[in-house]
Order: C-alpha cells, then structure tokens, then sequence
C-alpha cells in the first residue's frame, strides 16, 4: 500500500485565550488524507481551522492532541519538510533582496549549492516567467509577482508535496489563472498539491477532491465530481441545435416520466470574458 | 535523501541574509556615523599635556564604542523576530527543512558579524587618531627639544608613545565585544516571548542599568552587617537573574594605563562567552515550543 502524502489522525488543537478562562477549538478531531499526486483542495469560512490544520502538517504549530504525517513521517520531525514546499497566505519576502537572491536564500535553506543551485534558481525563473524582474528588489514587486516567486520557493527542493495557503488570494484574474496553471502543471508531474482557498469555482476547475471545513469540523470531504453531481439529473448541451430539434427533444421528454426543468443558453465564465477583454487590449 | 540535522551552509546562509538586513538598517549607520564622529572629533582636542590627552581620547573612544556596540546589539537583536513573525517570512523558512535552533543560530551570528564589523571599524578610526595624534605630538617633542642630547630625545618620544598605544587596548575592545554578544544573545531570548520589539528594548535597558549597578549595590548593601538574609538573598536572586556588566568594564583601567593581567582577561571572556551561551540556550527553548 502506497503512504499518504499527508495524513491526519484524530487532530485536535486548541488555543487559550490569554487573561480569560476560555479556550478557543481550531480544529476538532480531524482524519483526512492526501493521496500522492492528488490535489486537495480545503474549504471553509474564515476562522474554520484552515490555516492552522497546514501549520500542524507543517510543524510550525503543534497539535494539541492527534498526530499529522508527511509520506509517514511525523510533522514534527523537522526532516519531513525535505519533502515539502510551502506558500503562505499573503507572503512577504525580505524585501531587500533580489527574485534571484530570495531563490538563492531559500535554496540554500534546502541544501542546495553551487551550480545545483544556480541551474535550479535559473530553471525556476523561467518556470514562474519572472526572468526579466529576477535583479529586481521584492520591494518593487507587485503583488502577483511576490505570490510567484512565493510559488518559486516552494518548489526550490523538487518537493513531493506542495501546501498553498490561499494562493491566489489578491491576486489579480491573470495571475490567478496563472497559478491555476502552474498547480495543473505540477498534477501533471505526479506533485501532490494540498491547498486551502476560498475561490470556489477554481477549487472546483483544479481540485480532485476536497474537505469541507466549519467551526475545526470536517463537514464534508470526498471527490468533487461525487459531492456536486445530482444524481437524479442529466445536463444535455447542443450545438447549432434548430428550434424543430428542440421541439422534437421537449415533445419526447414529456411523452416520458421524465421532467424538462430548464432550457437556457450556456454561458461564459466573467473570468474568461475579463482574460479575453484585457487580452485583446494588450495586443492592441 | 538523509536530512542533515545540523548545517552550516543552513546557519551560514541565515547569517548572511541578517547581516544584510541589519545593514540595511537606517539606525545603524545613525549610529555607527554618530560613534565614528565622536572617536574621530578626539583629534581636535583642547591642548592638554600628552598624558592626559591619551587618557582621555581613550576614555572618550573606548567608551563610545562600549555604548554604541551595546545600543546596537539590543536594537539590531529586538526587531529580528517580531519583523520575521510579522512579515510572515518565518513561516517561509521553517517550512523547509531548518531546525529552529539553526534559524536562532543563524540569527544571533548574523547580529554578532554586524558587531565585530561596526566594532572594527570604530577600532581603525581609534587606533588612526591615536596614531595622527601621536605623530603630532612626536613632532612637537622634537622641536621643543632641540637642545636636549640625542637619548634625553629618544626617552621623551618613547615615553609619549608608550602612553598612546598600550598591551592592554585589544583585551579591553575584546571585552567591549563579548558584552556586545552577551546583551545580543540576551535580547533575542527576550525577543522570543516578547509582545513587540519595544517592550524588548524597555526590558533591555532595564536589564542594561540594573546589570551595570549591582556590584555597587551589591558591595554597599553587603558592607552593613545588618544586612540581613532577606537582602543577601535578593542580592543573590538579581545576580543570578541579571548579568553583571560592571564584570566586563576594563575601560577604567586601560585609561589609567594599568596593565590588565592575562588570567582576569581570560575569565572576563569566559564569563562572556557563558553568558552568551546560557542566553543563546534559554532562547532555544523557548523557542522551540513556541506556536507561530
């Protein structure tokens, strides 16, 4: 049997609230796990454990009881981060220092050097499209340009396992789906992907599954497919379709017990519409 | 692959992005500017016999760069964690395969190569006026000796450059150093429970005063006798709790020119670095719990 990229066991963590009695539950006897080569996505409101259940798995807070497990090693073992790359919400690099300076900081953090390093700082630039501002300060970066060398980072060490933290929080349509590719690129090369986020339409377009998160419960949690199908419905879309077809369609469905709900014209996400319009100016 | 549980190249590469982002640091060239001018502003003083004169750019110097080194390694140290916790950018680094103690580590050199920079650089200045002054002095000897036999001469410029540069002055700007290390290391340790950077500075100075005044109270609380043990203990309780920087204050002596014996340097630096160490120690457990 293959090891989960991550595993969670019965995860409880509980923060006390200082100069009060009372204690705060962030998260309550969570079981989850990540396949490898999955892209997991975790939901929920602000405040519904989110970002503290990827600091456990990251071992930058502990739990209070339960355990978290990176390809079976303990979170807690500082070696278990060899296989991972992470991206936090809104990150902030040192801005003094260069795109290239920052990959170099964080690849020597990662055991990399010498030409190792360089090829690797190199490769990364041209993978995040960040060539041309790699002698920039971050201090001069936007804010899409800060979420892709953040994105750079994570993928210093070839992790296994990549934890995104709300990755395209802030971030403008085109660097979203910017980011929405590199994730779908790295699926492709067997990276195993665990994020939270709020974006649901884009958790739904990359994810293969998902947790629901609510008050540090797991309300829901399985494959998207299965969690949005409705079992007892069938979409049928047509191209060039002439009213007599229809016509035809509607008149064989109400001979049938079957019930016609709705017939409407598909349309385009805003999303695609804004990346066409701003495209097309660009090129203008 | 096997994770390497201590790294240099790890602490090294720490060390080196502090270095630069302390340098950075508007605050540290105000003060490095402001200790350079004062050493430098000796060469311009008031005509004194030579004597007195090496005394007391001495004493301006070495006490320049015993204050500026101190406030520089509290400030430098107290906005380490809080701006890395702020910004986020602890969770970057720790995320990878660092141990806590290595970015603490890595941390602390960092401040302390910011020190010994700044702390040479004060040091080149020193010695430079020292020796500008000296030559100007020699000079002066010479022509006010022009009826004096070739050895009464040689004695005079000897005994003028005997009174500038002395054994004693590298121990006493080593010392400046540790003290340096030792408030640097304490500092982070504050830093890691700390709320904010300054309350970090108000604790440090705090610690910075009452460090420097309780060998004299101390030494007068202890003379009476009647002081009882409730005052014995707490006397003991505040040693034990707060370093004694009067411990690392030779600047009284290498003024007064007196020669600092080997085995009170060699305890001085031990003591210094133990301090430092302790500090580094408390820093790291604290740390290691801590929830970011």
């Amino acid at each position: 049997m293959t090891e989960p990229a991550v595993a969670v066991r019965s995860l409880t963590k509980v923060f006390p609230i200082p100069f009060r009695r009372t204690k705060l539950v962030a998260v309550r006897g969570l079981d989850l796990e990540v396949a490898p080569g999955q892209v997991y996505g975790l939901l929920g409101p602000n405040g519904s454990g989110k970002s503290t259940t990827l600091k456990i798995i990251l071992g930058l807070v502990s739990p209070t009881s339960g355990s978290t497990a990176i390809f079976g090693r303990d979170s807690r073992e500082v070696g278990s981060r060899e296989a991972v790359g992470f991206l936090p919400e809104n990150p902030y690099f040192y801005k003094y220092l260069t795109g290239a300076e920052t990959l170099r900081f964080y690849g020597k953090l990662c055991g990399l050097r010498g030409s190792a390093l360089k090829n690797r700082v190199e490769e990364l630039l041209h993978l995040v499209g960040l060539q041309d501002a790699r002698d920039r300060r971050l201090g001069g970066y936007s804010k899409g340009m800060l979420q892709r060398i953040g994105l750079a980072q994570a993928l210093l060490q070839e992790p296994r396992l990549v934890v995104l933290d709300e990755p395209t929080a802030g971030v403008d349509p085109a660097g979203s789906r910017d980011i929405r590719d590199l994730i779908l690129d790295l699926k492709r090369r067997g990276i195993t992907v665990l994020l939270s986020s709020h974006l649901l339409a884009q958790v739904q377009e990359i994810c293969d599954r998902v947790g629901i998160l609510a008050h540090g419960l797991l309300v829901r949690e399985g494959r998207v497919e299965d969690l949005l199908a409705i079992e007892d419905q069938t979409e049928l879309i047509l191209q060039n379709a002439t009213p007599e077809v229809l016509a035809q369609i509607a008149a064989l469905v109400e001979k049938s017990p079957a019930q016609l709900l709705e017939t409407r014209q598909p349309q385009t996400t805003l999303e695609r519409l804004f990346l066409e319009a701003t495209n097309n100016t660009e090129k203008k | 692959m096997k994770h390497r549980a201590f790294s240099p190249v790890r602490i090294a590469a720490l060390t080196g992005n502090t270095f630069t982002e302390l340098v950075r640091l508007k605050v540290f060239y105000f003060l490095l500017i402001f200790a350079l001018l004062l050493i430098g502003s000796s060469i311009f003083m008031a005509q004194l016999s030579f004597q007195q004169e090496f005394q007391v750019l001495k004493d301006v110097s070495l006490g320049a760069m015993s204050i500026f080194t101190s406030l520089l390694a509290i400030v430098a140290t107290a906005q380490l964690l809080p701006r890395d916790m702020e910004e986020r950018t602890i969770y970057t680094i720790l995320a990878k395969p660092v141990p806590r103690y290595e970015y603490l580590a890595g941390k602390l050199a960092g401040v302390l190569l910011l020190l010994l920079v700044s702390l040479l650089a004060m040091t080149a200045v020193f010695l430079a006026v020292l020796f500008v002054r000296q030559e100007m002095l020699a000079s002066e000897t010479l022509r006010q000796t022009t009826g004096l036999r070739p050895e009464q001469v040689q004695e005079a410029v000897r005994a003028l450059k005997a009174s500038a540069f002395s054994a004693n002055l590298l121990p006493g700007i080593v010392v400046v150093y540790l003290k340096a290390a030792l408030l640097a290391s304490l500092t982070l340790f504050i830093s890691t429970f700390a709320t904010s950077n300054i309350f970090t500075i108000f604790v440090m100075v705090f610690i910075y005063f009452i460090g420097h005044l309780q060998a004299t109270a101390r030494e007068y609380w202890l003379q009476e006798n009647s002081a009882g043990w409730i005052a014995k203990t707490f006397l003991a309780l505040v040693a034990l709790a707060f370093p004694d920087l009067q411990l690392f204050n030779l600047v009284d002596d290498i003024v007064a020119g007196t020669t600092i014996p080997n085995g009170l340097f060699a305890q001085t630096a031990l003591l210094g670095c133990v301090y430092t160490s302790v500090y580094f120690f408390f820093a790291w457990v604290v740390f290691y719990g801590k929830e970011l």
